[in-house]
């Protein structure tokens, strides 16, 4: 549905977006995860015909969007970031508008809009000016004008953003209901959001993807290592050594203060906890603490996204690399 | 056609939904009756020269043209700068429709807004033919020269709200530019050279209103709106289309 060879966009000497590559299968949920100025809009604004590439090849749904700008803009359905309306026109008449605005004609436009309300469940506000609605409803109407025309593709920016909790509920299960005849390329910096709504997860920054896979497969590679807190109850100078050569254990790390405890970063599918308990026994040291973090999701995309952070592992890294 | 058709019908209608609209209308409203009152109460005394007071009322006092030079901008400010500002801009260059469609529909709606406010000034030829005689050819001339200084002058106010996010800018920069092109006619009479005075003579929106007001309709005046037009809704497609490239 989309394609995108080397896509690149540059603000002056500013690169937003650098070479990134990645396809999106018809009926997928993708998810474009990053921290804020990854370049996560960057890029879904040149798919929507928005922005054109400064480098780089695109089609969506087959059309070429620098050959066929107006035809591929067709093919999508675009809910940008801060979903702007005019506030002096009424939801219906807004429906209508961006109807027209798609070439629909009226037949079509008298169709659909009932249904693109339905489904955003707006039939109460139909007739209010939409300066007056709260800011989910307004997130909702953008929706239903971004679904009218039918597009093959549907592409969400931050779709949950400024949302009260219960908002951001409504407007995933719109998603999921969505998503079910839908192509939908979403982004969001909410790591749980894209784990719960996606299929495949592409994450970027710094305007590269730097990892990509369903969030099954981002788990099992980067959570591979899972972390073992040790906390002694007095210091132990050849400690560190001991726990370092136990089987199962990648690296040792001291934490800062008064020198009995360290985090054991271990190899991945290994459990040294028992070894840490022998070792302690053997040693005649006292052991107040000895747990396993497994690292979330969210500290991956952390660790993936923070370059300064020490440790970050290697491990699985050619695997999901694209 | 359909991406004119709808940016004409928004834009068309978010004028009756916006105060400045209206507080546009009756400023001219007000200007216009006034100017029309002074004409005839000054015709009327005996002692004045003889003359048809609606080929006064066209162009021939100050006021119209202040009025029309502060109506365009006000009237295209908003135009393309809002879109901008709040972002719907997003929403309106991802639809199918190209940067000339959404200038042409908007221009167009600005076009038919500003027709609309010269609606009630019909009254005025139509009281004077209720105590008198009034020559129709001169008055509908009258019209078609507010209409064609009109649609330039609205031209270089969409010009100027794709130039910028503020509406208050484009406004100051419409009427920067709209101040030249009105002197610039007037200043026929400062040069010598037969050529330059024609050109200026050419570029006389003043002179140009008192022919049409005469009645006179002469085609080049109508080729020099139409084209001037044209060029300045090109200019901002471009500048519509400049976010791209930045």
């Amino acid at each position: 549905m989309i394609e995108a060879q080397d896509l690149t966009r540059r603000y002056g000497d500013f690169t937003a977006v650098a070479g990134i590559s990645f396809t999106v299968n018809e009926g997928e949920i993708v998810g474009m995860l990053g921290p804020n100025g990854a370049g996560k809009t960057t890029t879904l604004r040149m798919i929507t015909g928005f922005l054109p590439p400064t480098q780089g090849h695109l089609t969506v749904g087959g059309r070429d969007l620098f050959t066929d700008p107006v035809a591929a803009r067709r093919e999508v359905g675009y809910l940008p970031e801060n979903v702007a309306l005019y506030p002096e026109m009424r939801v219906a008449e807004y429906l209508w508008y961006r109807a027209m605005l798609e070439g629909m004609s009226r037949a079509d436009a008298k169709r659909r809009i009932p249904e693109a309300v339905t489904s955003c469940i707006l039939q109460e506000v139909e007739k209010q000016i939409i300066g007056t609605l709260s800011k989910g409803y307004r997130q909702r109407v953008g929706m239903a004008a971004a679904i009218l025309h039918n597009p093959k593709v549907l592409v969400l920016d931050e779709p949950t953003v400024g949302l009260d909790p219960k908002q951001i509920i409504a407007m995933r299960e719109l998603i999921r209901e969505l998503g079910r005849e839908q192509t939908l390329l979403l982004s969001s910096h909410v790591l749980p959001e894209v784990e719960l709504l996606c299929d495949r997860v592409i994450i970027i920054d710094r305007g590269r993807i730097i990892a990509e896979g369903s969030p099954q497969e981002l788990r099992d590679s980067w959570l591979g290592n899972t972390l073992i807190r040790v906390e002694l109850k007095e210091a132990v100078p050849e400690a560190m050594e001991v726990l370092g050569g136990l089987a199962g254990v990648r690296a040792v790390e001291a934490v800062a203060g008064d020198g009995g405890r360290f985090v054991l970063e271990c190899w991945p599918k290994s459990d040294p906890r028992e070894k840490v308990f022998r070792a302690a026994v053997e040693n005649r040291w006292v052991l107040l603490e000895l747990t396993e973090e497994r690292a979330s999701l969210e500290d991956i995309f952390v660790r993936l996204t923070t370059q300064e952070e020490p440790g970050v592992p290697e491990a699985g890294e050619e695997e999901v690399v694209s | 056609m359909k991406g004119i058709l709808a940016n004409f019908n928004r834009e068309f209608r978010a004028y009756f939904f916006s105060p400045l609209a209206y507080i546009v209308a009756a400023l001219l409203l007000l200007v216009n009756g006034v100017v029309f009152w002074l004409i005839v109460s000054y015709l009327n005394d005996p002692r004045a020269s003889i003359g048809a007071p609606l080929e006064l009322f066209f162009g021939q006092t100050v006021y119209f043209w202040l009025v029309l030079l502060f109506v365009a901008p006000v009237l295209t400010m908003r135009l393309l700068s809002e879109e901008r500002r709040s972002g719907t801009i997003e929403v309106l260059m991802t639809a199918p429709v190209t940067e000339g469609q959404v200038v042409v529909g908007k221009y167009l709606a600005a076009m038919a807004f500003y027709t609309f406010l010269w609606l009630p000034t019909l009254a005025y030829p139509g009281l004077l033919a209720y105590y008198g005689e009034v020559d129709w050819g001169p008055v509908a001339a009258g019209y078609v020269g507010v209409l064609g200084i009109g649609s330039l002058f609205l031209s270089i106010g969409v010009l100027a709200s794709a130039l910028t996010r503020s509406q208050l800018l484009a406004a100051i920069l419409s009427f920067a530019l709209l101040i030249p092109l009105f002197t610039f006619g007037l200043l026929e009479n400062l040069f010598n050279s037969e050529s330059l005075r024609e050109v200026f003579s050419y570029l006389n929106l003043w002179q140009h209103m008192e022919e049409f007001g005469k009645g006179v309709v002469d085609t080049r005046r109508l080729i020099y709106y139409l084209a001037t037009t044209a060029l300045f809704l090109f200019l901002s497609a471009r500048a519509l289309e400049s976010r791209k490239w930045r």
